[in-house]
């Protein structure tokens, strides 16, 4: 008799699961066809019933891994008894087999939550039809590709534990559920999209309302792209955060497209125009999402970072083939209806900065894209090995993106169609100002390097945009009330949830280059030898290791230095860069010691092996400048995104109606 | 085709085309080639102050490290032929005789200067035994 297991459960589930969203997406689509209702709430009602399943098949999963049951294969070969907890828990997504039953989950909660909350309306059986047509796909790899339920007849008694890496930082545990939500929030607008396109409704329906949801995905990815490079700050050793590697790069080119999609949809919304091309930008974000995964996970690109190539690889290859024809096959089909007819009203206005500001992000995501591919491209051509460096991103993309803020700050102040002659020069010649203190400053200082001066007078530039617009609304309100400044601009931020949170977003975008800018341009690094008690000095600080340690614990060996270190005489911090070993690897990992402050960090990261006799340690000591200020930016992006998504009171008294009505008009078809 | 639309598509064409060859210059100066030592060998003119990643294994009884200026040298190869590096730094806690290592520098005279050590531990790849013939095609697989 077989005896029933959790991997079993775990298959029977995922197989369900799989089976559920195939029947969501054949009577969806069939529904949404024929306009019949019965089906379209039969396959609402299969969404829901497949979340469901596979939050069972997660359940099962955690079960699995926390209580170390090594008859599944993936716990057999990813986690570990001696783990801490937590490790258990987020080895969940460790590994691939795992995180790809995280995304397809995180597919069927947005997928659920839609079919219930959504607003009737012609898109949504469409919508809900493809997003369960995404379901098939993702359940698919899971139950058939890389099933993580496969049950071994005889089980280890332990197993190896998770990619030491991961281990080695609690970031490891956000990171990837942040860049999955990301990806899978921004799967909605591209549904609704798609389900304007087959109903033949171009119009703005499908943006407005997924706009939340677009916001959202675009939050979440940029949100993870910046824990990911504060992890690779923490954890990495070289005192950087951002290498230009593959794995990096393909989650950074469907950011740049969803950020063109957000600012392109302002314009479809205001103005009717630039249809297809917001079209084309989520059908493109959506595809680069796939296309990413495959590079990364298939192993056709070499990555510093730890990935295995599985056997996901075709698979998800055939998927990004599938949906590129789809998506832009689609969009050939209904080119009459979604081509603009309007043309820009004049060279100069709101519009055209949008558009402008577009095609420079686009060219940017190109650029990347390129520089990520060109190795394959090479090695198919002469058969050479080859990468490219971090210098061919540098150098293309830097000028785009000083004139990407050059247009952040000159655009919000334009008007729609066509900017006046009066206006326009004094607004020009604000920001000129700006840009000429800020950058005269910069150089008074002694800055000389391009970029980063370039990089200071643009933030001056930018600052000045953000106090005229702020200007212009206040001052109207000022005038006219008899309430004190901070009372005004208190309620303007309430009113005007949208506008103050994208202010608050260019805000963190200013920040978060200026800290590029000065922890690249003007950082220090060198690797010091110093005798344990002796001194050594590295930019303006005396470095003294004073003592040597060693940590054990079930899951790991730590083993480090303690290092002084003091300023002017006085002792400013104590850090314990050390290295780490987990658990059966014999590969040891470091952790380096930071000290932060606002203006620069130090950074130690161990280069050799301290033992119980070692009478030196080998020092990697990095001084970079500003660079904290990129993580408090990318902290006030994600408040700026939260603040333009809270609904504000007009929109949440229109809502109700909304909801009244469609309750009106639900009741009157059944009566 | 209006003389308006003429002009924008004179005008895209022009920055397409010079950005194509900016592209393609910024490309072409950073693409760093992994090799193996006979395949520099063979054309040592083609790599001259190039930035190249070398691959290979590292030298029995060729490892001298000064642990007070942090000067790291040995030898690489593969078995074909080799090359002395010099590495700026401590080495990496798994580096060992007979270990696949990349390193990423330039040329300088006749010694290969690196600034990154990688060191390649696969579990594909075990050195030969004594005496026997190290499989070039093999070592090249598992290094990059």
């Amino acid at each position: 008799m077989v005896h029933l297991q959790l991997g079993h459960l775990g298959s029977a589930s995922v197989f369900l699961a799989f089976a559920l969203a195939l029947y969501a997406t054949v009577v969806g689509a069939l529904g949404a066809h024929r306009r019949d209702a019965r089906l379209q709430t039969s396959a609402r009602l299969a969404a829901v019933a497949t979340f469901l399943v596979v939050a069972t098949a997660i359940a099962v999963m955690e079960a699995a891994l926390v209580t170390n049951d090594f008859s599944v294969q993936y716990v057999a070969e990813h986690s570990r008894v001696a783990s801490p907890l937590w490790v258990k828990i987020v080895t969940l997504w460790a590994a691939l087999q795992g995180s790809i039953l995280l995304w397809g989950f995180l597919l069927t909660a947005y997928t659920a939550l839609l079919a219930f909350t959504a607003p009737l309306s012609p898109l949504r059986p469409w919508a809900l039809a493809i997003l369960s047509g995404v379901q098939v796909f993702f359940l698919g790899v899971v139950a058939f590709v890389a099933n993580p339920f496969h049950t071994l007849v005889n089980p280890p008694a332990d197993g190896p534990g998770p990619n030491a890496l991961l281990q080695n930082h609690w970031m490891m545990a956000v990171h990837p559920v942040l860049m999955y939500l990301g990806f899978v929030g921004l799967t909605v607008p591209f549904a609704y999209a798609m389900a304007a396109l087959i109903t033949r409704r171009p119009g703005s329906e499908w943006m407005v309302q997924t706009r939340r949801w677009a916001l959202t995905g675009w939050g979440f990815l940029g949100a993870a792209i910046v824990a990911g490079g504060w992890w690779s700050y923490e954890v990495l050793g070289w005192g950087g955060y951002w290498a230009w590697d593959p794995v990096e790069n393909v989650s950074f080119m469907p950011w740049l497209t969803a950020t063109a999609f957000i600012h392109g949809v302002q314009v479809q919304e205001r103005r009717r125009m630039l249809k297809s091309w917001n079209v084309m930008l989520i059908a493109l974000t959506f595809c680069l999402s796939i296309l990413g995964t495959f590079l990364t996970r298939s192993g056709v690109v070499s990555s510093v970072h730890a990935f295995g190539d599985g056997p996901v690889g075709p698979a998800f290859l055939g998927f990004f083939v599938l949906v590129t024809l789809f998506a832009f096959g689609l969009i050939a089909l209904r080119w009459d209806q979604v081509r603009d007819r309007a043309e820009l009203d004049a060279v100069v206005s709101r519009e055209s900065g949008y558009l402008a500001g577009n095609i420079l992000f686009l060219a940017i995501a190109f650029t990347v894209l390129l520089g990520t591919l060109f190795p394959l491209l090479v090695e198919a051509v002469s058969g050479q090995r080859v990468t490219v460096g971090p210098p061919f991103f540098d150098q293309v993309t830097l000028p785009l993106w000083m004139l990407v803020f050059l247009l952040m700050g000159i655009g919000p102040l334009l008007p729609w169609r066509k900017a006046e002659g009066a206006s326009l020069r004094r607004n020009v010649a604000w920001l000129a100002g700006g840009f000429v203190v800020a950058g005269g400053l910069a150089l008074a200082l002694g800055m000389r390097e391009v970029y980063p001066t370039l990089t200071v007078a643009l933030a001056g530039y930018n600052l000045v945009s953000l106090g005229l617009l702020l200007g212009q609304a206040l001052v109207p309100r000022l005038r006219l009330s008899k309430r004190g400044a901070w009372s005004v601009l208190w309620s303007y931020a309430h009113e005007s949830r949208r506008r103050v949170g994208s202010m608050i977003a260019h805000l963190a975008v200013i920040i978060v280059a200026v800290g590029i800018a000065f922890s690249s341009g003007y950082r220090v690094d060198q690797q010091v030898r110093i005798g344990f008690n002796q001194s050594a000095t590295f930019q303006g600080y005396t470095l003294t290791p004073v003592d040597r340690f060693m940590e054990r614990s079930a899951s790991r060996i730590s083993s480090g230095a303690v290092v002084d270190v003091s300023k002017n005489g006085r002792k400013v911090a104590t850090l314990r860069p050390r290295t780490n070993v987990f658990g059966s690897s014999r590969q040891p990992v470091s952790k380096p010691a930071v000290m932060y402050t606002f203006s620069h960090d130090l950074y130690l990261n161990l280069d050799n092996t301290i033992g119980p006799d070692t009478s030196y340690v080998v020092l990697r000591t990095v001084y970079s400048p500003l660079v904290s200020w990129i993580w408090f930016g990318g902290l006030l992006l994600a408040f700026g995104v939260v603040m333009s998504l809270l609904p504000s009171r007009r929109r949440l008294a229109e809502r109700r109606a909304e909801l009244a009505a469609e309750a009106g008009a639900e009741e009157r078809s059944r009566a | 085709m209006s003389g308006r639309k003429l002009a924008y598509a004179v005008l895209g064409v022009a920055v397409l085309a010079v950005a194509g060859v900016m592209l393609y210059k910024a490309l072409n100066n950073s693409l760093v080639y992994f090799v193996l030592p006979n395949e520099y060998a063979k054309d040592p003119q083609g790599f001259a102050g190039r930035r190249i990643r070398l691959g290979g294994l590292v030298e029995p009884g060729t490892v001298a490290f000064d642990d007070n200026t942090l000067q790291l040298t040995f030898t690489i190869t593969d078995s074909i032929k080799s090359y002395p590096v010099a590495y700026k730094g401590a080495p990496p806690d798994l580096f060992k005789a007979d270990q696949g290592v990349v390193v990423e520098g330039r040329f300088r005279g006749g010694t290969f200067v690196g600034d990154q050590l990688l060191v390649k531990h696969s579990a594909d790849y075990h050195p030969p035994a004594p005496g026997q013939p190290i499989d070039v095609n093999m070592l090249k697989q598992t290094l990059q």
